[in-house]
């Protein structure tokens, strides 16, 4: 999934290649492949524990990648301790030192510096030796560092006596004055309130022009991601699931969890006719997109703002205004079209309970492959005719694999032909649809249990993925509402469950 | 408007009056009868009598007690009691800090194997010790060997005191402040000093008087370890109190929390810290 770029490699500051992590055999980032650009403000975007910290400590030099490169102007810095990498990082809790004050704190990394300077000795021989900074180049630095971040004359405050929002620009002061190449920042606003946030969001976009570094910038909060930055990468799961600029991502994001995570959007199930047109919501659109497979089914993005209200009779979906809430700007509109809900934001509102006409423009269309159009694993018959497969056992329908078969009374399956087959152990492909899964409170209802990991709305119902105690993932649709974390116990009915039998030369796999 | 009634409130300072009563039992008043001895005389009139006798007991002036009997006990003393902190903080430390940065899910278990020994009797320790000492042919060999015994004994029973206020305050240390230093260019060695150790300070202030006040005092690992051959201060105002000389007793007592203040004062024990004291309740 790289970034496409006109620019050649020569721009590339830093690049990861291949980059895993693991905590205690739990991975937390697999397989990140991608590069920023010199002078770049490229920004993590992603939920907590999606690994954008991780990936950012990785580039600091905290955490070692278990497997994969991290390369620094080309040069492979992955065994780099961190005092030695040209970066320097703004941390979540600003980790001011709270024995040094202001100027000392500042010039910290300044006085770790140690300058090549070439001095001719007694002999007449050149060499080079390495010395400190004079202190007066550290003073005035440090009063450069500090005009930057507008707290001129703090030098001698004591750490404590700050307000979390001077803290916030001393760890930038402190943070910048080394000149590094990379300054990492690592959600340094999230301590803030909302409008020393906004100010101070606009305040290292500005910075970052100045300075013209490269800023790595680590946030949860899609705002701040679209406001400041050049280049974003959408990350959940500890994988990218989409790199680039704020205008892309925001109007052609590349999955629904993209398109979820992103702004406000409605986010329907459809099929693709021919290219130019796409049935959602039981009517036809026309829309932009084009390269699907006829009858493709897939994801449909809508913004809220792309959705504009007519008369009943000019509109292509009709529906009843069920609420209209005031947010300031505009307001923001449920219309129920039958069984879809379809969120608006309009500066104009109707009345609730209003029958309302529909139109959306076909650029306001965003088609998107479907990712899971059916859950797939690998399992294995057992001895009660049963099925083990992601993490569970299922009861299913084993005379389905060949076909005309029955059981005995002892459970050996009699086929068509009359031989009697042993299947324990046999491995087998096994399919589920999204719909034929259903979820339970009750611990031992159903074959495998696990937590809801994610949860998008789609107009109509919920798609819900759930993770089992190993990592195996079921994704289904729901019309009611968990919440995420939640434990349930899934259940397949027994005829739902589709089973193929494992080609012979496939092997283990 | 008069008040006729005041309603009793309970408040949290309410709390504090059974430790500030024991504290007047137990320290202010037996202190002030300590000084009262020490400056008075048998009929209870004041007298500098026993200044004089303890700093000019042979009538040759500041010369005569710097050679006397008592300087020399508590030279003695002082000697053997930074010997015993330096030695418990140079080994302490490394302890402390290997523990709290080891990687071990069970710090506190391996932080026990520190602690155990102070379970077992304290007489008894040192009575086993004097016992490797006489094995080792090392016991009241001679007068150095005796110092050397006593500074072993003191850091033997001391130790732990020095451990567990460092680990408590290493394992405090947030550590982004160490992340930090390293990612601002400080090599892991120059992080140690300009950071952990810095913030380790109070660990250590609380770890030397916790060492340093008592190992002047306690004359029974000296007397056990020496064949009663190396005098400390303690076991001075021992030998006074049990010879029934109180007022000379009480003012080398005086002497000795002149010492204690000094010890205090010096490792900054006396500065307001400004996180504990925050909330700014005072007891009274």
């Amino acid at each position: 999934m790289k970034k496409t770029s006109a620019l050649d490699n020569s721009s590339k500051i830093i690049e990861l290649v291949d980059v895993c992590k693991e905590f205690d055999g739990v991975s937390v980032v697999e397989n990140m492949n991608f590069y920023v650009r010199k002078g770049e403000f490229i920004t993590f975007l992603g939920p907590s524990g999606c690994g954008k910290t991780t990936t950012l400590r990785m580039i600091a030099g905290f955490d070692m990648p278990t497997s994969g490169k991290i390369l620094l102007n080309g040069k492979d810095i992955t065994a780099l301790p961190p005092n030695l990498r040209p970066v320097n990082t703004v941390f979540q809790k600003y980790a001011l030192f709270p024995h040094l004050n202001v100027y000392e704190n500042v010039a910290f990394g300044l006085k770790q510096k140690r300058v090549e300077t070439t001095y001719v000795d007694k002999k007449g021989n050149t060499k080079t030796k390495l010395e400190k900074l004079p202190a007066h180049v550290i003073a005035e630095k440090v009063k450069k560092a500090l005009e930057i971040v507008d707290l001129s004359g703090f030098e001698k405050r004591s750490i404590s006596t700050l307000s979390g929002g001077q803290q916030q620009r001393i760890a930038i002061a402190r943070a910048i004055v080394n000149e590094p190449e990379i300054l990492l920042l690592d959600e340094p606003l999230g301590a803030l309130d909302l409008k020393m946030r906004k100010e101070m969001q606009l305040e290292l976009k500005a910075m970052h022009r100045r300075l013209g570094i490269t800023f790595i910038y680590v946030t949860h909060d899609q705002e701040e991601a679209l406001t400041m930055s050049d280049t974003i990468v959408v990350m959940a799961d500890g994988a990218i699931q989409q790199i680039g600029t704020p205008e892309s991502i925001y109007n052609e994001p590349k999955n629904t969890f993209v398109a979820d995570f992103i702004g406000e959007s409605n986010i329907f199930s459809g099929v693709m006719p021919k290219d130019g047109e796409v049935r959602f919501c039981g009517k036809k659109f026309e829309c932009l997109d084009s390269g699907f497979e006829k009858d493709e089914p897939v994801d449909v993005v809508v913004r809220p703002e792309d959705v504009k209200i007519k008369s009943v009779e000019d509109g292509i979906l009709k529906g009843k205004v069920t609420s209209v809430i005031f947010k300031g700007i505009h307001y923001q509109i449920l219309v129920q079209c039958g069984r879809y809900e379809i969120e608006i934001q309009s500066t104009t509102a109707p009345e609730v309970g209003d029958t309302v006409g529909l139109v959306i423009k076909p650029n306001g269309i965003h088609v998107m492959k479907k990712e899971f159009r059916v859950n797939k694993f690998t399992g294995v018959i057992t001895k009660r005719n049963t099925v083990e497969f992601g993490d569970g056992e299922f009861e299913c329908d084993v005379t389905q694999l060949y076909p005309g078969s029955h059981l005995d009374e002892e459970g050996y399956l009699i086929t068509a032909k009359g031989e009697k087959l042993d299947l324990t152990d046999v491995e087998v492909n096994v399919e589920v649809d999204l719909h034929d899964i259903t979820m339970s409170d009750n611990e031992g209802e159903g074959g495998a249990q696990g937590h809801i990991i994610s949860l998008i709305y789609k107009s109509e119902y919920y798609r819900y993925i759930v993770r089992t105690e190993n990592e195996e993932d079921y994704v289904l649709a729901c019309e009611d509402l968990w919440n995420e974390n939640d434990l349930v116990s899934l259940i397949i009915p027994k005829d739902k469950i589709r089973l193929t039998l494992k080609p012979a030369e496939g092997g283990k796999q | 408007m008069t008040e006729t009634k005041t309603k009793f409130h309970f408040s949290r300072k309410l709390l504090a009056i059974p430790y500030a009563l024991f504290l007047a039992a137990f320290v202010v008043i037996p202190l002030l009868i300590v000084v009262y001895y020490a400056f008075t005389d048998d009929a209870g009139k004041f007298t500098w009598e026993y200044v004089r006798v303890f700093f000019n007991e042979s009538g040759e002036g500041l010369l005569g007690f710097f050679q006397s009997y008592n300087f020399k006990t508590i030279m003695r003393s002082l000697f053997i009691s930074t010997m015993s902190t330096i030695i418990c903080l140079l080994i302490a430390y490394p302890v402390a800090y290997i523990i709290a940065h080891c990687k071990l899910k069970n710090k506190s278990t391996l932080l026990l194997l520190f602690i155990v020994p102070m379970w077992v009797n304290f007489v008894l320790r040192i009575n086993a010790l004097k016992e490797l000492f006489v094995w080792l042919g090392i016991y009241n060999k001679s007068e150095a060997w005796n110092i050397v015994n006593t500074i072993i004994g003191m850091v033997y029973d001391f130790l732990p005191f020095m451990i567990l206020p460092i680990y408590t305050t290493i394992i405090k240390i947030d550590k982004s402040y160490l992340e930090a230093a390293k990612d601002l260019g400080a090599t892991p060695a120059k992080a140690f000093l300009k950071v952990t150790l810095p913030l380790s300070k109070s660990g250590i202030v609380s770890g030397v008087s916790m060492v340093f006040l008592p190992s002047m005092t306690n004359y029974v690992v000296s007397n056990y370890l020496t064949f009663r051959n190396v005098k400390i201060i303690g076991k001075l105002i021992d030998d006074y109190f049990t010879g029934d000389l109180w007022h000379d007793g009480s003012f080398i007592a005086l002497i000795l929390l002149l010492f204690m203040f000094l010890v205090t004062w010096l490792t900054g024990g006396f500065e307001a810290d400004e996180q504990t004291n925050a909330r700014g309740t005072s007891l009274w």
